[in-house]
This record gives C-alpha cells, sequence and structure tokens, in this order.
C-alpha cells in the first residue's frame, strides 16, 4: 500500500478546506448521531453516485494531539482497507505536520501477516486499499515529516514480522542472521559456550540450534560518546524446557523474542533515520528446548561475571538469558545506560493486564523519561516496585540466587530483582515487562490483533 | 505486658536492654556499663560479631563484672536517620528477643541517639509504641498452652530522663495501638465467632469511646434499593449489616472524612465456589472492615480533632438453595445494574452499595475503601504494598507518604478509562468481573463506578492483611495494615 502527499484539487483561493465542506454537510444533515459521531476515531464510508465519500471524525481541532492524529489514521485504515475502495484521497485541512501524523497512524496500522505463510492469501487478509493520497497545503513538508516517521514505522512492522514468524522460520541462527540484514547496523556474534555466557548457554543447550549473544551497533554520535544499551530477551521458541507447558496455546510461545525484536527494531529506526545517538543493541537468543542435553530443575550455573544460579525452575529461562546479556553488555560494552525489554512474566499481565507494560527501575529521572514517552507514543508503561524486600524469592539454598519461587507471588517483580543483580549499581537501568503487550489481544487503533512492535516507537523517542 | 516510663535507675540489675551505633559506639547508659564493668563489657563485644548495624543484636547471659542477669545490646545503625520507625522497630527487637526469656521484667535504656532527629522522649515513647504492637498474641483459644509456652514478660519498663514528655508523647499513640488490637482480634476470631450480627455488635462497644453507631439491618437496607450488598448475603442464614460509625471532633460544619471497609466475614465464594486448600484464610475477608472499625477506635481514644464516618458492609457469603448464582442480574442503590458472572467477586458488590450510600448521605471530603478485594493484587504487589487506586493525585501522594511514615507501604495503581471494558455486560450495565489480568484493576475500575465523582482511593490490602511471618512490630498473622496508615494520613493533614 503506497501513501503519497499531495496538494487538493482546485485553485488555492477556492481551498479554503474549512471543515466540513458543503458535500460532507450535505451527507452529515442525513445521518443521524447513531450512524455517525464527529469524534475522533469515527469512520463512515458511505457509497454515493460520485462514488465511495468517506466522513471521518476529528472532535475538537484543538484537542487534536499527535497520538490522536495517528489514532484517527489508524482507524481510518482499519476501517477501509477491505471496503472495496482502490485509491482514496484524505484531505482533512490539517496542518502539514498533522497530516504526516494521520499517515503515520495509516502505516503503523497497516501491517498484516506475512501473506508467505500460506499457499493462497486468506479473504480477511486481502486489501483492496492499494494507495491513499494525503491532500494539504504543503505536500513537501508533509513528505518530509513522515519520512521520519515512515522509517520508525518500517522498523515497527520488522519487529511485529520477527515476532510472528513461526518457530521453525525464526530459528537462533535465522534469527541471526535477520539481524544482519538490518541496514546500517553493524553485527557481532558471540558464542556463549566460549564467552562464558553460560546461563543463555544453559537455556539453549536443550536445542539442535546454538544460542547467540547478537551485539548490534549504531553510531551516530561522537565515537567518545557512550553508548545507550537496550538488550533484548530473544527466546526464539519457548517449550518451557523439561518443566514443560501445558500444551493449550503454547504455540503463542513462537512470540518469546517480542523484546528482542523490539530493539533489533529500534537500531533498524535509529539508522534509518540516522540519528545522532550511539546505540548498542544487544539480544539473547536461544530456543528452550525439551531434550536429553537440557538443563534440569536444580542445576546450578555460573553466570558471566561468576554469580551462580539455581535453575529451579527451566520455564524462568528469559530472566536467565537476559541475566547474562545484562552482565556482559555492563562490562563489555560500557553503555550510559541500559534498558531491557523482555516477554518475561505471566504476573505481570495479572497485574497490569493488556494495556500497560511493567517498568522496573531505581532511577527516578529515567522512569520519567521512560513513562513520558510512553504516554506520547500510546506504549504505556507502570512503574512496579524494585526493592529489596522480595528477595527472600530469589534466595537459594545452594548457589548465590535461584531464578525463582514456586510460592504464589508477584513473580515479575522477583525477576526484576533477580535482573537486579547482574547489573551494577553505578549504571542507570531500566526493565520492562512487555509480556502483556507484546502482543494484542484484539484489535486496536494502530496493531490489529497480534504482534504490536510494542518497545519501537517508546525506545526510538526515549534515545531521540 | 504493661508498659511504664521511669527515671533511668542508678543500679543496674535484673535484665536491660542498651543500644548500640554502628561501629560499636556505645549509647550513654552502656557506656556507664562499661565503665562500671572496668571495660569489660567493650572487650566482649570486641570479640563478637557485634557492630551496632541496624537489626543486630547480642544477649549476653550474666554479663562480666555487673550486676545484670541479662544484658541485650540492640543496634541502631548510623544514628542519622534514626527515625520514630526505627524506635519502633527498636520497641519491637525488645520484645521478640526477650519475651520468652524467663524475664518478668525488662528495662529499655532509651538513651538520646546521636546523629538522630528525634528527642529522647520521642524515642522512648516510639520504642514503647513497637513494643507493644509486637507484643500482641491471640490466645484467646488455647486452652492448655504450658506456662513455659506462654510469654514470660510482664513489664517493659522505659527509661528515660525526660520519661514525664515520654508518657505524654506515648499516649496517642497507645490509643493507635488499642485501635490495631482490636482489628486484629477481629480478623484473627474464626467465622462462627465473628458473622455480620456479632461484628456489628463488636462496632458498638466504640458507643463507650463517645462514637456513634447505626446498624441497618436487611429490612433498611432493601428499603434502600441495596441490591447488590443484599445478593450477597442471601446465601447465608445470618442476616446482612451496613454499620455506621460517626465520630464527630471536629467543627459542626466540616464534612466528614469517610472511611469504607468491606466486611465478608466468611467467603466461600458462595455459588461459584473456592477450593478447599486454605479456605480457612477466608475468615479474614472481613480485614477492611474491621480496620476501619480499629480506626475509629483509635481516632476517638485519641481524640482526633476532626469529624469521621466509618461505614462497613457486613455479610456472609455462602452457597445454599436460597444463594445468588452466576448470571444473576442485580440492581445497586445507584440505579446501576451488575450481573454477578462470579459469585466470589462478592466484595466489590458489598462495597458498590456502602460506596454509594456513603457518599449520598454524608457528602464526605473523601472516601478511602479498604478491602482484601483480589488474588490479583498478591501476584501484581506480593505482601509489601498495598495497591492504591485513585482518582485524586493529591489524596494518593498523601497515602503514599502516610504509607511511607508508618511502614505500610501502598502503590499506586493505574484507573485507566480503557481497562473499563474488560468489565461490559452482554444484560447490564457492568459484570463483576473482568477477566484474570489486570484483575485488581478492572475491580477498581468496577468500585470506581459507584464513587460519583467524589474524591476517592481504595486500597487493596489482600496482600498485606494477614502476614505468614513476623515483621519489625507485626507479630505473624492479622496485620491490621491501614490502622496506622490512615491514623497518620488524618493526623497529619485533617486535624489542622
Amino acid at each position: 500500500m503506497k501513501i503519497r502527499f499531495a496538494l487538493p484539487p482546485g485553485p488555492v483561493s477556492a481551498r479554503a478546506l474549512a471543515a466540513p465542506s458543503a458535500e460532507a454537510e450535505a451527507l452529515l444533515s442525513r445521518l443521524d448521531q447513531n450512524s455517525f459521531k464527529p469524534e475522533p476515531e469515527e469512520v463512515l464510508p458511505i457509497l454515493t453516485d460520485k462514488g465511495w465519500r468517506v466522513l471521518v471524525g476529528i472532535g475538537e481541532r484543538a484537542a487534536l494531539d499527535d497520538a490522536t492524529l495517528r489514532r484517527i489514521g489508524g482507524n481510518l485504515f482499519a476501517e477501509l482497507a477491505q471496503a472495496g475502495i482502490v485509491h482514496l484521497a484524505v484531505g482533512l485541512d490539517l496542518s502539514p505536520e498533522q497530516t504526516a501524523q494521520i499517515a503515520y497512524g495509516i502505516q503503523l496500522r497497516a501491517w498484516r501477516t506475512p501473506l508467505k505463510y500460506r499457499k493462497t492469501p486468506d479473504e480477511d487478509e486481502v486489501w483492496h486499499l492499494a494507495e491513499i493520497t494525503m491532500l494539504c497545503d504543503a505536500p513537501e513538508i508533509a513528505r518530509s515529516c513522515f519520512a521520519r516517521l515512515e522509517s520508525v514505522g518500517k522498523a515497527v512492522h520488522f519487529a511485529r514480522d520477527l515476532v510472528v514468524a513461526p518457530g521453525n522460520v525464526l530459528t537462533p541462527p535465522a534469527f541471526v542472521e535477520a539481524l544482519g540484514d538490518i541496514p546500517g547496523i553493524e553485527l557481532e556474534v558471540i558464542d556463549p559456550r566460549k564467552a562464558g555466557l553460560n546461563l543463555l548457554q544453559a537455556v539453549g543447550q536443550g536445542s539442535a540450534y546454538k544460542p547467540a549473544l547478537a551485539v548490534m551497533r549504531w553510531r551516530g554520535a561522537d565515537k567518545k560518546d557512550k553508548p545507550a544499551a537496550l538488550v533484548g530477551k530473544g527466546i526464539t521458541f519457548d517449550t518451557g524446557g523439561i518443566d514443560i507447558k501445558p500444551a493449550k496455546y503454547m504455540e503463542l510461545m513462537k512470540g518469546d523474542m517480542g523484546g528482542g525484536a523490539a530493539v533489533a527494531g529500534t537500531l533498524m529506526a535509529l539508522a534509518a533515520r540516522k540519528a545522532p545517538v550511539n546505540v548498542v543493541g544487544v539480544v539473547a537468543i536461544a530456543e528452550n528446548m525439551v531434550s536429553g542435553r537440557a538443563s534440569r530443575p536444580g542445576d546450578v550455573v555460573k553466570g558471566y561475571g561468576g554469580l551462580t544460579v539455581e535453575i529451579i525452575d527451566t520455564d524462568a529461562e528469559g530472566r536467565l538469558a537476559l541475566a547474562d546479556a545484562l552482565a556482559y553488555t555492563s562490562k563489555e560494552l560500557k553503555p550510559s545506560k541500559i534498558i531491557d525489554l523482555a516477554t518475561l512474566t505471566g504476573a505481570v499481565e495479572i497485574a497490569l493486564g493488556y494495556l500497560r507494560a511493567g517498568l522496573f527501575t531505581t532511577d527516578d529521572a529515567l522512569a520519567a523519561r521512560l513513562l513520558a514517552a510512553g504516554e506520547a507514543e500510546d506504549e504505556k508503561l507502570w512503574r512496579l516496585p524494585l526493592v529489596d524486600v522480595y528477595d527472600d524469592a530469589i534466595k537459594s539454598e545452594i548457589a548465590d540466587l535461584k531464578n525463582c519461587s514456586w510460592e504464589r507471588g508477584p513473580d515479575h517483580i522477583h525477576a526484576a530483582r533477580f535482573l537486579q543483580h547482574f547489573v551494577p549499581d553505578d549504571i542507570p537501568w531500566a526493565h520492562l515487562d512487555i509480556a502483556g503487550t507484546s502482543e494484542a489481544m484484539e484489535d486496536g487503533p494502530l496493531a490489529a490483533e497480534g504482534p504490536t512492535g510494542f518497545g519501537v516507537r517508546l525506545l526510538d523517542r526515549v534515545l531521540a | 505486658m504493661k508498659i511504664s516510663f521511669a527515671k533511668p535507675a542508678s543500679a543496674h540489675e535484673g535484665a536491660l536492654v542498651v543500644t548500640v551505633r554502628e561501629g560499636r559506639h556505645l549509647g550513654a547508659t552502656a557506656q556507664a556499663l562499661d565503665t562500671e564493668s572496668g571495660g569489660a563489657l567493650a572487650k566482649v563485644i570486641a570479640k563478637s560479631k557485634f557492630e551496632g548495624k541496624k537489626d543486630q543484636t547480642l544477649l549476653l547471659h550474666a554479663p562480666a563484672g555487673l550486676k545484670l542477669d541479662r544484658l541485650l545490646l540492640v543496634g541502631i545503625g548510623k544514628g542519622k536517620g534514626f527515625d520514630a520507625k526505627a524506635a519502633q522497630a527498636l520497641g519491637g527487637t525488645v520484645v521478640a528477643q526477650l519475651q520468652g526469656s524467663g524475664d518478668a521484667e525488662v528495662t529499655l535504656a532509651a538513651d538520646a541517639i546521636e546523629g538522630s532527629s528525634l528527642t529522647a522522649a520521642e524515642i522512648a515513647a516510639n520504642a514503647a509504641f513497637g513494643a507493644r504492637l509486637r507484643s500482641y498474641r491471640f490466645d484467646r483459644y488455647r486452652t492448655k498452652e504450658k506456662p513455659e509456652d506462654k510469654p514470660s514478660l510482664k513489664k517493659l519498663v522505659i527509661s528515660t530522663a525526660d520519661h514525664g514528655d515520654a508518657k505524654k508523647a506515648f499516649q496517642p499513640l497507645d490509643a493507635v495501638a488499642e485501635g490495631v488490637f482490636m482489628t486484629r482480634d477481629l480478623a484473627s476470631e474464626p467465622a462462627n465467632i465473628i458473622y455480620p450480627e456479632s461484628l456489628a455488635e463488636q462496632a458498638k462497644t466504640l458507643a463507650e469511646h463517645g462514637i456513634d453507631v447505626e446498624v441497618l439491618g436487611e429490612k433498611q437496607m432493601k428499603k434502600l434499593g441495596m441490591g447488590a450488598l443484599l445478593g450477597v448475603g442471601q446465601g447465608s442464614e445470618r442476616e446482612s449489616q451496613l454499620v455506621v460509625m460517626r465520630w464527630n471532633g471536629g467543627p459542626d460544619d466540616q464534612a466528614p472524612l469517610a472511611f469504607i471497609g468491606k466486611g465478608v466475614t466468611f467467603d466461600t465464594g458462595g455459588i461459584s465456589i473456592k477450593p478447599a486448600g486454605g479456605m480457612e484464610d477466608m475468615k479474614w475477608d472481613m480485614g477492611g472492615s474491621a480496620v476501619v472499625i480499629g480506626l475509629m477506635k483509635a481516632l476517638a481514644l485519641r481524640k482526633a480533632k476532626v469529624n469521621v464516618v466509618g461505614v462497613v458492609g457486613l455479610v456472609e457469603n455462602m452457597p445454599s438453595g436460597t444463594a445468588q448464582r452466576p448470571g444473576d442480574v442485580v440492581t445497586t442503590m445507584s440505579g446501576q445494574t451488575v450481573e454477578v458472572i462470579n459469585t466470589d467477586a462478592e466484595g466489590r458488590l458489598v462495597l458498590a452499595d456502602a460506596l454509594w450510600y456513603t457518599q449520598d448521605r454524608f457528602k464526605p471530603q473523601f472516601m478511602i475503601d479498604l478491602a482484601t478485594l483480589t488474588g490479583a493484587i498478591i501476584i501484581a504487589l506480593g505482601d509489601q504494598y498495598a495497591g492504591l487506586f485513585s482518582n485524586d493525585d493529591k489524596l494518593s501522594d498523601k497515602l503514599i507518604a502516610a504509607g511511607k511514615a508508618v511502614g505500610e507501604g501502598v502503590w499506586r495503581m493505574p484507573v485507566d478509562d480503557p481497562y473499563d471494558k474488560q468489565i461490559k455486560s452482554e444484560i447490564a450495565d457492568m459484570m463483576n468481573v473482568g477477566g484474570r489480568e489486570g484483575g485488581s484493576i478492572t475491580a477498581a475500575m468496577f468500585l470506581k463506578r459507584f464513587v460519583n465523582g467524589v474524591k476517592w482511593a481504595h486500597l487493596d490490602i489482600a496482600g498485606v492483611t494477614w502476614s505468614k511471618k513476623d515483621g519489625p512490630v507485626t507479630p505473624k498473622g492479622a496485620t491490621a495494615f491501614g490502622v496506622r496508615l490512615l491514623d497518620r494520613l488524618v493526623a497529619d493533614n485533617y486535624e489542622k
């Protein structure tokens, strides 16, 4: 689907688009309140003798912030993609910047599962809409505003493509390869066995595929500037290991690399828009499988940096993989700060549902920046406690730490406290538990049911 | 256990407790003892691991060169930052360490502490408060306990030069302790003893402290249209009750502060019955109401200069031939209808009518409700924080500050409109459950529909009402979480 920008038809003098136009007025006057309310996200296509006409509610113009504009755009696409309209012109009498935000919303929503997984596309997946022309008074300005946004949007699509990819397609080596293909990014692949990343190795050792620590670099600022580090959990498929998960819905575990996908997407966006920052993206990649080589409950493993961990539950594997990634990043990459993302716990879904991701940090300034970016991007966070009173749950009888407790309790907090042991106190660090937000359970304005790409826009904004 | 304040004695005998700052800095009394022992005390300490760090203790039996039977050294950390909470923990430590020592009487030397912002009298009063709180025991039903298994400690003397000031400062704290004990008693009592009518009777005893107590029965509630509360209780043989308690310590024209408590005296889950394992814990599903009752007592005993109304909805949730069924639709006092999807999400039904009634009748400055409401909050925050849900930032900040001051932490959780759609019903205005995910949030969203725009905070105390382990000033069991928090909220913000 193409998005273009153009001037509205007709002479400039006649283009006072003080909405609604006469034609829209005429249509509106024939509709009752129940058919259409001119509020944001309301869309009504009407087939007239002149062709399709679409009424788009925008509410009060003064209240149109970027987030609202994107939702309007996203909803517009969702409502019209399969309405039978092939070419749509959108003239909402908005500024070029606002027009670009509408286009961005359209782009974000205009993603679907790649059709390559079927021989013939399903009816539901066919979009009739092939081209959208955004009309505004300064299309050049709108186009250039959109170019920057579009590069982020493409990265969001990339992240979603990764999350939706089946476990037999996006295997650990395939994930590494996908990261290597990101334009403008330098990739280093570290073998956990050789580098002493034994926790990551322990998670991946049951699989036929080798685990890997992928280190991506984007250098957009002065060489001397310490990079910000993004660390992602990249479990390409999580069976749970020896503590195997129930069969029901296990197929969703192909998405257990959502954190890694968000990190990869963010690096892609930063490189595409040549962001003037230094960023390293680190993804702990492994497949958690059941086999004769798999880690057992009770195994004790020495992590990178020396802390030992008793593996209580092989299905609490994300924190093991991340622990090594965090320790390695802290020591070897000398970052200015670390933000990690992981589809880490079911508990965070009980705590916050599907509308907000859990934010854990001891750094108030970093928390404030992340929370604000989340609100602005509609990728909302909620801060949860990270204090030592929860530590009894991860005290081991045999090792420095255990990876979880069987007691009923706040596993997402225990997980965050566990991770905290692998980051030195002097590096500002935040952990985002995105288990509830990485995939949407229902259609939303910017993403249909399925992978959301949660984190890419948030991090792009925080780092910019 | 009796607590008294006295001047430091000239001779040190019996059992004594002294404080030591980090780095083995002896407090004044400890120093005097060291001198008396000819330096033996310092030598003993030097040989031990005891450095005076916070929470460290060293118990010496028949210390050399002294007439004492027992000497307990308590580490208090750096001294700077030794606040009221730390002083309370000191008192709690004394009781925890010595209540079974065999000593009937123990003296705590509450010396001034270098670096602390507290006066010696404040230290003494708070240590007494902590000791009192920690000495709580619910042993009503132990008929054959051997004397040696009972606490030996009968009397704690707190010695301080300013014993008069200390005694004065202890009075309001002692009132709060009384409230806390009432709350712990009520929550600890089994459900065959505490049921709606007997709990209402307990509330009525507050009349002797100057509180007006009114009890509404099922007939009156039916007249008021409290279909949600009554629906929960209709499976039980016991009659549901709504108790209204009023303390008028402020000016006549002052709008009251309102505290509302969930009082499900036993929660079987109803027709959506709970699993057997752990069901006995459901006797304390009236924890919210117990806090409100205990708080009212504390405020009255310390003659708080404020108008307060406490409202508790008391029901027993039982399965029976008359119980409500999943799918039933009930009409609340507000007129809004609720489809009861799960009869075990009953607390919010009780609170819905209690909240509406409270704002409708009393036009309060704010409403704060407390409820052991959801299992989800135990997952969300564990046993360290209560969940705070509020439509008012200022009230939230005050609650968070009060919680920090007394050591009853509250953590704010979201009440965003998007969560609202999880409780949409196909038949009524709302459902009483919104699924597993964000379960505490959707419960709060439900309650929010019954506050009618009044400033409101909801404390989900399901994770903090009962403790499996001893805390500094809270023995395991019923914690009375909320009494000290709300007493502090009122004292710091609404009595000026």
